[in-house]
């Protein structure tokens, strides 16, 4: 319970430090920047999908109300990667961590996997936010620069917010 | 337990879903290029789901289709033996459709409802009755050859003994002039048949067409029904010819009864 309420807390503040980089930090027209599919791959394992699918929602939601942006865009890339958690989770951690709902740590699973799991949600999540951002009316060449710059900065800015995230780290 | 997942991961799609079409909902209604774009999306979907529903409507209406073209053909075929009637003509020529060369045969287009394929005594439900001008002992044939005899008659359905009934047998000819003989089911194959009764001093040709012969009350003369194959002397005296037929017995549908109208008169003299 503690340890919910104490993620419950990080959750909210990495929420405020995500709407900061909406409004703050426009570093390219190729650079999105975003910690939440980091912070919704490292929701804790006890919650399920439907919940996490629903807190994704309304992270998204929020981000997209309180920061300069389309409403609806962050809440529409971010479900899809709240549906995909556990999968990926199963993926890269092995089916022990679903099974005994384990807290993920770099101590225990080390950066390289961390780093793998942040990169495919950051992935899933920018394909979704780039194309509806998009509608179709930017070239593909830009998308893609797009992606791959997002994906890059995104997946450094996400390390460090795992690194707050998770628990192990802070001893 | 297997059924709790499904249901769980039912539920979970269903939200899934849900949350994606309000967070679309939302961000049609914050962006005009986004709003164009998801309506252009919905416009392709309706499209799609419209094209598979067209697709799906009409390979339902095929059979309707089918039955139409059946009856066009019918009518067609009519019309071909009244023009050759008229025309003086009492041989069929090389088209293959039913020909009646003497204008004393009745012709009805039906459909097989039901077809015995899997023993030695297969029959069939024809789709028409009494109601419709079937009579018994009426012939089955199609443009490739005889299917079979009306037994029985209902008001709506007749019960038809196929060809490939151990005790049916028919009278045909080899070529439109050639000696005649009795053709009867081979019981073996689906397209397989025995002509016997043929006399010996006949010189054969493998490949020949044999035909209706016309001397059955049941069927016209000169339907095609197959080719000859391979032949075996009988007791010294007679051929036993095999026959591979044309029709496929397998994917029959539609058929043409056909009812001799004098074959009360001729059944009569014959017991006189």
């Amino acid at each position: 319970m503690k340890t919910a309420q104490h993620f419950g807390l990080i959750f909210l503040m990495m929420a405020a430090v995500q709407i900061i980089i909406c409004n703050c930090f426009h570093l390219s027209a190729y650079v999105s920047l975003s910690v939440l599919p980091a912070m919704v791959l490292f929701i804790p394992l006890n919650i399920g999908t439907v919940l996490s699918m629903l807190i994704a929602f309304g992270t998204g939601l929020a981000v997209d109300a309180l920061g300069e942006g389309l409403i609806g865009l962050n809440a529409l890339a971010l479900v899809p990667v709240a549906l995909l958690r556990i999968p990926v989770t199963r993926l890269v951690f092995g089916e022990d961590v679903i099974e005994r709902q384990e807290d993920i740590s770099f101590r225990k699973f080390g950066a390289g996997k961390i780093a793998t799991a942040i990169l495919i949600m950051q992935a899933l999540f920018l394909a979704v936010y780039i194309i509806a951002d998009g509608a179709g009316t930017r070239p593909f060449w830009f998308n893609a620069a797009r992606f791959a710059a997002s994906l890059a900065s995104g997946c450094i800015l996400s390390m460090i917010a795992a690194s707050v995230l998770l628990p192990d780290t802070k001893k | 337990m297997r059924r709790t997942r499904d249901i769980s991961l039912t539920v979970i799609a269903a939200i899934f879903i849900i949350l994606e079409i309000a967070a679309l909902s939302m961000l049609r209604h914050s962006g005009t290029i986004q709003n164009m774009w998801i309506s252009r999306c919905i416009h392709v979907i309706q499209a799609n789901l419209w094209g598979s529903g067209e697709s799906i409507r009409y390979y339902f209406s095929l059979k309707k289709k089918n039955d139409e073209l059946a009856e066009e053909n019918f009518r067609l075929s009519q019309e071909v033996r009244h023009y050759r009637l008229a025309a003086g003509e009492t041989q069929a020529m090389d088209i293959c459709t039913a020909a009646d060369t003497a204008g004393r045969f009745r012709y009805i287009p039906a459909t097989i409802v039901k077809l015995g394929n899997n023993s030695q005594h297969n029959y069939m439900i024809i789709g028409k009755g009494y109601e419709d001008g079937i009579e018994e002992r009426s012939g089955i044939i199609t443009a490739k050859g005889v299917i079979g005899v009306i037994d029985a008659v209902g008001k709506h359905y007749s019960y038809a003994l196929s060809f490939r009934n151990a005790g049916i047998s028919i009278s045909a000819r080899i070529g439109r002039t050639g000696p005649v003989g009795s053709l009867n089911w081979d019981g073996m194959t689906s397209h397989g048949a025995i002509l016997s009764e043929i006399p010996h001093h006949i010189r054969l040709t493998q490949g020949d067409t044999v035909f209706t012969s016309g001397y059955s009350s049941m069927f016209p003369p000169d339907i095609p029904l197959g080719t000859t194959s391979g032949s075996r002397v009988v007791n010294g005296a007679t051929y036993e010819i095999s026959v591979s037929l044309f029709e496929d017995f397998s994917t029959l549908r539609y058929v043409t009864i056909v009812n001799n109208t004098g074959k009360k008169e001729i059944e009569k003299l014959e017991k006189e």
